[in-house]
């Protein structure tokens, strides 16, 4: 749950289009990184966090084509320390915050970019973190 | 169950025109009547020119000796030729667009090509020409219209409308109208059409008699459907139990169809996204799991009641849905890791596959808001809820039969498309997910094998899971007689060629619900009873005497004189009464009478090389 903290602070930090795409990619992918984590350890299908995750990797597949994306990451993701073992509840409010953070920042960049591209490799990585967001909160289809 | 139409809509609507409405005039004008039987007997021979085309798709037969059933269709071919050959100088000169027809009886006649002529329609809507000639299929059924057991029921339809269209047709012959022009010359054409419409039906009747055509197979060709998307369901209006099955099994069929459209892509298409991958999986995991909850709540449901033996294989159904689901379960996890060069686009299959699971998730589930992101804790629905009564279990049989069919299906599809996107290298990883050795300078890459082969390994197991589920399901649906046993039927049709032997199944009566009429009066008790005779001693003598006649006409067909000494056939019919005895033995349906028509050797000519019935101008 730190990571996804950390991931959501350094997206909040972030200034420029290529950091903050950066981090919106590095974002997700932890998003999907502690729901994999979760799925490993219950025996049954916890169907909204399947949901989002889904959508979690439309909003990473969105800013990962954006050609303003830095090459390589900006930031070596740093190391896990103690494992934690977060419930379904704490994942659940955990990733919806983020999401929640990743739809109003990227659409908010979206809004001051100028290459067609990257603005709606924005717009479309904003939509699906909004998604994740409305999935884990009662508002998904 | 659709509301598409299928092809047994249209062979009803033929048979019901040919007996099913009440018996036709058996008078009429003779060339109007020929014309009209003209247009039934083109049909007909379009039909089983249409066999031929499908034996010519199994590259794998041309080789193997003929059949009972290869011998009839020739048989039925050469009938209708001769039999076209008659009517066409019987039926006079044909003008374009056709007249209206006046008497009863070729109206009717002409009701029945109509029919006959739009469900060969229908069942053309299956096929579209091939890049390289013949006929390339557009859909599932195309199988299942080209399959030997569909071609032996088709065959076995024709025989019997051909049987009943000459016993209508032989009456007017035979008939003439008092103070009407004789057209003797015509009248005994028509006649020699229509025995030669009864060689057909005898032709077919040997061959089911050799090798019968279950009920099964009958159903099965009855139950194919014109080549069409059905409307999409309204869930708004879905608050019942039969509401929701037919609403799941519209949109399983939607998704058939539309999960065969995709496999027509080329691996290179756009539309092949990473996007549709995953909404497929996710789908298809709640699905899967929808369909264990149903499937196991049919076990409860049927553990005591009028279904007991179909308990065990929906428990085993449950669990091989169970399973189908956990796999999807892990194709969905494993396609978060990779993306494609292409993404956004929703395939219509995969938004089908949504709302597959939106429907199977309302009829599971008690609660009639459930959504997919409500969660796997709401209750199920009660078992006893789902079917109250044992005559509501097939219902939900069906519609459990009809998702594991279509959830095969685009497991299938979505394995043969990832396949082609693999190797034509558009599945792509980020970079940044990767071990530190693989140095690529972009942030995203070509799929290493080990993300591939996995992920492909995975829906390799959904297959086998899912069609496991409809194999069981299908046991189900047989045992309840569901409606979708037809389904069945046609897997088993299209995946294996079924021993052609008696025991593989009883020939349940006549083709189109009727029996066949061998006990059709014969021309001494025609007589008597157009005289008014009652008496029930003079009616029986008329009858042996009758039956006498036929089996003396049936020996002398095998001890007929070489060809050249032999008159020809169409002289038979010179005399009224000469005509009506030879009617009689045809119309037994016994294939030593049809000697009597054919020539030595002509049953056994080569099917290319014979003339097909004249088409219509």
């Amino acid at each position: 749950m730190k990571r996804l903290t950390a991931a959501g602070d350094r997206f909040h930090h972030a200034r420029d289009l290529a950091p903050v795409l950066d981090a919106a990619c590095d974002a997700f992918e932890e998003i999907l990184s502690v729901i994999g984590e979760y799925e490993d350890t219950t025996g049954s299908v916890d169907v909204p966090l399947l949901l989002a995750a889904t959508q979690a990797a439309n909003g990473r597949d969105a800013v990962l084509f954006a050609p303003s994306l830095p090459a390589r990451r900006l930031h070596q993701p740093e190391q896990v320390g103690e494992l934690e073992r977060p419930s379904a509840a704490d994942i659940t409010a955990a990733v919806a915050a983020l999401s929640l953070l990743l739809s109003c920042g990227l659409a908010h960049t979206a809004g001051t970019v100028a290459a067609a591209a990257d603005r709606a490799a924005c717009q479309d990585g904003a939509r699906h973190a909004r998604a994740v967001h409305d999935l884990l909160t009662g508002g998904g289809p | 169950m659709t509301g598409r139409a299928t092809f047994g809509d249209f062979l009803q609507a033929a048979h019901h025109g040919l007996g099913a409405a009440g018996p036709p005039p058996g008078r009429g004008d003779v060339e109007e009547v020929s014309r009209s039987l003209l247009r039934v007997v083109t049909i007909l021979g379009r039909y089983v020119q249409d066999m031929n085309t499908a034996l010519t798709d199994m590259p794998s037969r041309t080789c193997l000796p003929l059949g009972t059933w290869d011998r009839a269709r020739l048989q039925a071919r050469e009938a209708l030729t001769s039999s076209a050959g008659y009517l066409i100088q019987s039926a006079g000169r044909r003008t374009w667009p056709a007249a209206p027809s006046a008497s009863p009886l070729a109206r009717r006649l002409d009701d029945v090509a109509t029919s006959m002529a739009t469900g060969r329609d229908l069942l053309h809507t299956h096929f579209a020409p091939g890049p390289q000639g013949g006929r390339a299929h557009r859909s599932q059924w195309a199988l299942t219209v080209t399959c030997e057991q569909v071609n032996r029921a088709l065959l076995a339809e024709i025989g019997s409308l051909a049987q009943q269209a000459a016993h209508h047709g032989a009456n007017v012959a035979l008939s003439p109208v008092p103070g009407a022009p004789t057209n003797a010359d015509r009248r005994r054409r028509l006649n020699a059409a229509c025995q030669w419409l009864w060689v057909l039906s005898a032709s077919v009747q040997t061959a089911r008699r050799a090798e019968p055509v279950p009920a099964a197979d009958r159903d099965l060709l009855a139950a194919i459907p014109v080549n069409a998307l059905p409307p999409r369901p309204l869930l708004a209006g879905a608050d019942t139990i039969p509401g929701l099955c037919n609403g799941v099994i519209t949109t399983a069929e939607r998704l058939r169809h539309l999960a065969w459209q995709s496999t027509q892509q080329p691996p290179g298409s756009p539309r092949l996204t990473v996007t549709s991958l995953r909404q497929a999986a996710e789908t298809t995991t709640v699905t899967s799991h929808n369909c264990a909850i149903l499937a196991a709540a049919l076990a409860t449901r049927t553990s005591h009641g009028a279904f007991p033996a179909t308990s065990a294989d929906l428990t085993a159904a449950a669990q091989a849905a169970r399973q189908a689901s956990g796999t999807w379960y892990q194709i969905a996890r494993a396609l978060r890791q990779v993306t494609t060069d292409t993404r956004g686009y929703v395939s219509p299959a995969a938004a089908e596959a949504h709302g597959l699971a939106l429907w199977t998730g309302r009829l599971a589930y008690a609660d009639p808001t459930w959504t997919l992101a409500s969660g796997p804790t709401h209750p199920a629905r009660p078992p006893q809820d789902l079917a109250p009564r044992p005559e509501d279990v097939p219902q939900v049989v069906a519609a459990v039969h009809h998702v594991c069919e279509a959830l095969t299906l685009l497991t299938e599809t979505e394995h043969g498309q990832l396949h082609a996107a693999a190797g034509a290298g558009r599945i792509l990883v980020p970079t940044r997910t990767l071990p530190g050795d693989y140095d690529i300078p972009r942030p995203y890459g070509p799929a290493p094998p080990e993300r591939t082969a996995p992920l492909l390994a995975r829906y390799r197991d959904a297959s086998q899971a899912s069609r496991q589920a409809t194999a069981l399901t299908g046991r189900a649906a047989q045992a309840t007689s569901a409606p979708s046993r037809a389904l069945t039927t046609a897997r088993t049709a299209t995946q294996t060629t079924r021993p052609a032997s008696p025991d593989t199944g009883r020939d349940q009566g006549a083709p189109g619900g009727q029996e066949q009429t061998h006990d059709t009066p014969g021309p001494l008790l025609h007589t008597l009873l157009r005289l008014g005779v009652t008496s029930p001693g003079l009616l029986a003598r008329g009858a042996d005497l009758d039956q006498a006649s036929q089996r003396l006409l049936i020996d002398a067909a095998s001890e007929l004189p070489p060809t050249r000494k032999r008159p020809p056939a169409a002289t038979l019919n010179t005399t009224a009464g000469s005509a009506a005895l030879l009617n009689h033995a045809l119309a037994s349906g016994n294939p030593r009478a049809t000697q009597l028509l054919r020539q030595p050797g002509q049953a056994e000519r080569k099917a290319g090389r014979e003339p097909e019935p004249e088409p219509e101008p």
